[in-house]
C-alpha cells in the first residue's frame, strides 16, 4: 500500500538525529527508548508488526503538542498518525483534514422559528455527519416543541415523538451557539477548547481531561460528554474528518457542534442546514455584506437566546 | 499620624495604578475583544465566494436567474427536467387522443390544493391555455417553468422578497462559491404547496446536566 509507504518514509525522516534538540524530540526519544527497552520491541522502524507500529504511533500521539502550538508540519504529522491508527484500530480509510480558517470569514447562523416544522432531519443528518455515539444517542442539535408566547426552550418539549407539525405549536432548534465571548472557553483549565479565527469554538479532544467544567459553564446546554467509548457502526462512519471536528472521540472527553468544520471550511453548508427540508436554517459569512445571513440580520426580526448574559452568540433566531 | 498618611498614600497609589491599567486595557482594544456586532459593522467589503476553491460547481442542472439579489446574479435549480411528461405540447396539440389513453393523459394523479376555500386555484390560473409549455400570469405574460418564482411571487411577494435575499428557501450545498438557490418548486409541490404532517426523523433523550 502506498499509504503505509508514505507513513514509513515520514517516520524514518522524523527519526533522523540531525534536528535541533527540543523538549519534544527529547520526550520522543525517551518514549521510543522506553518502549524499546521495556518491551524489547523496535518502535518507529519500518519492519515492525502492526502491533509494534500501533504502539509507536500511540507513543508519538501521547507526547504531541497542543494543537494551537503545532507547526503545520506537526499538524500534518499528527493527522497522518491518526489516519494510520484508524486503519490499524478499525480498518477504515479515514481522510483527515487539518484545514485552517479562511481569511475574512466569520461564521454565523440564523434559525427561522416560523418555518421549522420539527421534522428533525437536521438532528439525523448531524448524527451521521459527525460520527455521534449511537448507543448513548448523543445529539448536538435539539429541537423543542414550544407553545406560542414562549421563547425559552426549557419550557418546551425536547422529547416529542408524534406527527409534526402540531397545530398552534412552533419549533425551536438549539445547538452550540459559538459565542464570541464563550464561558466554556474561560472555564477550561487545560485550554483544550478555544475559538478559531473564523468564529468556530472547537475542542482538541487529545487535550481535554474530561473535567466537564465547560459543560457546567455553558448556559445553552451546548456541550456533550462521552461517558463511554462512542459506538458507531463501521459502515456508517463518516470518513471525511477534521482534526477539530468529527474525528472519532474517545471515552472521557467533551464534544460539541463545530458548525461541521470539516464541511464549512470547504465551503459547504453544515449538515443540519443542508438537510433541512423547510429552509429554516440559514448559514453564512457574517463579514460578507452580501451573504444570506447578513440579509436576515438586516431585514428580519431577530433575537439571540439569553443575550443578557453577554456571551455574544453567533446564532440568531428570526421569524417571517 | 505619619504612619496613617503613609498607608493611605500607598493605598491611593495602588488605586491610581489600577485605574490607569484599566484605562490602558480598554484603550488598546485587543482584536479578540470586539463583539460580533462591531465585527459585522466593520465588514463592508464583499467576500469573494470563489476564493473558497473547494466549492466546485454542483452536478445539478441550473439556470441563470432572471432577477438579482443583493450580491448580483445567481442561479436557480432547473425544473423542466424534473417534470415527468415535459414538454406538454407533445400531448396538448391539435392531434386527437385515443380514448384508451385517456386515463393516463388526464393528470388524475394531481391533487390540487393551492389556495384557501373559495379562492382555490384552478389549472389555468397558472398554466397557459395558448402555449401549454409555459406558465402564465394574470397579465398574460408567458413564464418559463424554470423561472416559476416569477409567477409564484405575484401572490407570494413577501416570500419572494425573502427568497431573493436568502431568508426564505435555501442554498444548494455550499455557502461559498457561486450562489445557487433552490427554486420554489424544488421544495414546494406547486399543486399542493403546504408542507405535510409526518413523523420526525428521530427522537431525543433527556440531557444529562
Amino acid at each position: 500500500m502506498d499509504f503505509s509507504k508514505k507513513k514509513e518514509g515520514r517516520m524514518q525522516t522524523e527519526d533522523m538525529p540531525e534536528k535541533k534538540s527540543s523538549r519534544r524530540d527529547f520526550m520522543k526519544k525517551m518514549s521510543i527508548a522506553a518502549a524499546a527497552g521495556s518491551a524489547g520491541l523496535v518502535v518507529g522502524g519500518c519492519s515492525g508488526t502492526p502491533a509494534t507500529e500501533k504502539m509507536g504511533l500511540k507513543w508519538e500521539e501521547y507526547f504531541k503538542k497542543h494543537y494551537r502550538l503545532m507547526t503545520q508540519e506537526e499538524k500534518d504529522a499528527t493527522v497522518t498518525r491518526l489516519e494510520r491508527l484508524a486503519k490499524l484500530d478499525r480498518g477504515i480509510d479515514v481522510q483527515m483534514s487539518n484545514q485552517g480558517p479562511h481569511e475574512q470569514v466569520l461564521f454565523g447562523y440564523a434559525f427561522n422559528i416560523s418555518r421549522c416544522k420539527g421534522y428533525m432531519d437536521c438532528v439525523e443528518a448531524c448524527v451521521k455527519e459527525n460520527n455521534l455515539d449511537r448507543r448513548g444517542k448523543t445529539q448536538y442539535v435539539r429541537v423543542f416543541e414550544m407553545d406560542p408566547g414562549q421563547l425559552d426552550p426549557t419550557a418546551g418539549d425536547g422529547q416529542y415523538h408524534h406527527e409534526v407539525p402540531v397545530k398552534n405549536k412552533f419549533y425551536m432548534g438549539v445547538q452550540c451557539f459559538h459565542c464570541e465571548n464563550a464561558p466554556c472557553i474561560k472555564a477550561c483549565p487545560t485550554k483544550a477548547t478555544w475559538r478559531e479565527p473564523d468564529g468556530i469554538v472547537v475542542i482538541d479532544y487529545d487535550w481535554c481531561i474530561g473535567c466537564r467544567y465547560c459543560l457546567a459553564a455553558c448556559p445553552y446546554w451546548g456541550r456533550r460528554f462521552n461517558w463511554g467509548d462512542p459506538e458507531v457502526p463501521k459502515d456508517e462512519i463518516n470518513l471525511n474528518q477534521h482534526y477539530l471536528g468529527n474525528r472519532m472521540r474517545m471515552k472521557g472527553v467533551m464534544e460539541k457542534c463545530t458548525f461541521c468544520i470539516q464541511r464549512t471550511r470547504k465551503g459547504k453548508l453544515p449538515a443540519c442546514a443542508d438537510a433541512c427540508p423547510t429552509g429554516s436554517r440559514v448559514f453564512g459569512n457574517l463579514l460578507d455584506p452580501n451573504s444570506e445571513i447578513r440579509f436576515v440580520l438586516a431585514n428580519k426580526k431577530v433575537f439571540r437566546f439569553k443575550e443578557d448574559l453577554g456571551t455574544d452568540p453567533k446564532f440568531w433566531y428570526f421569524m417571517d | 499620624m505619619s504612619k496613617v498618611s503613609y498607608v493611605s498614600g500607598l493605598f491611593l497609589g495602588a488605586l491610581a495604578t489600577v485605574v490607569i491599567m484599566n484605562q490602558a486595557a480598554t484603550a488598546s482594544g485587543a482584536p479578540g475583544s470586539e463583539s460580533v456586532k462591531d465585527k459585522i459593522e466593520h465588514a463592508t467589503e464583499p467576500f469573494d465566494g470563489m476564493k473558497v476553491t473547494t466549492a466546485y460547481p454542483l452536478p445539478v442542472k441550473m439556470v441563470e436567474s432572471k432577477e438579482h439579489y443583493q450580491g448580483g446574479s445567481f442561479r436557480v435549480l432547473a425544473r423542466k427536467g424534473q417534470i415527468t411528461r415535459f414538454r406538454c405540447s407533445v400531448c396538448h396539440n391539435d392531434k386527437p387522443v385515443k380514448v384508451q389513453n385517456g386515463v393516463l393523459f388526464t393528470h388524475s394523479d394531481i391533487q390540487l390544493n393551492h389556495g384557501l376555500g373559495r379562492n382555490m386555484l384552478t389549472c389555468n390560473e397558472c398554466h397557459s391555455i395558448e402555449d401549454r409549455d409555459f406558465l402564465v400570469d394574470k397579465e398574460g405574460r408567458k413564464i418559463d417553468f424554470d423561472h416559476s418564482y416569477q409567477l409564484c411571487g405575484k401572490c407570494h411577494f413577501r416570500q419572494k422578497r425573502d427568497w431573493l435575499g436568502g431568508a426564505h428557501g435555501k442554498r444548494e450545498t455550499y455557502w461559498a462559491g457561486e450562489r445557487v438557490v433552490r427554486n420554489c418548486t424544488s421544495c414546494h409541490n406547486p399543486h399542493s404547496p403546504a408542507f405535510p404532517t409526518k413523523m420526525p426523523a428521530t427522537y431525543s433523550l433527556p440531557l444529562d446536566e
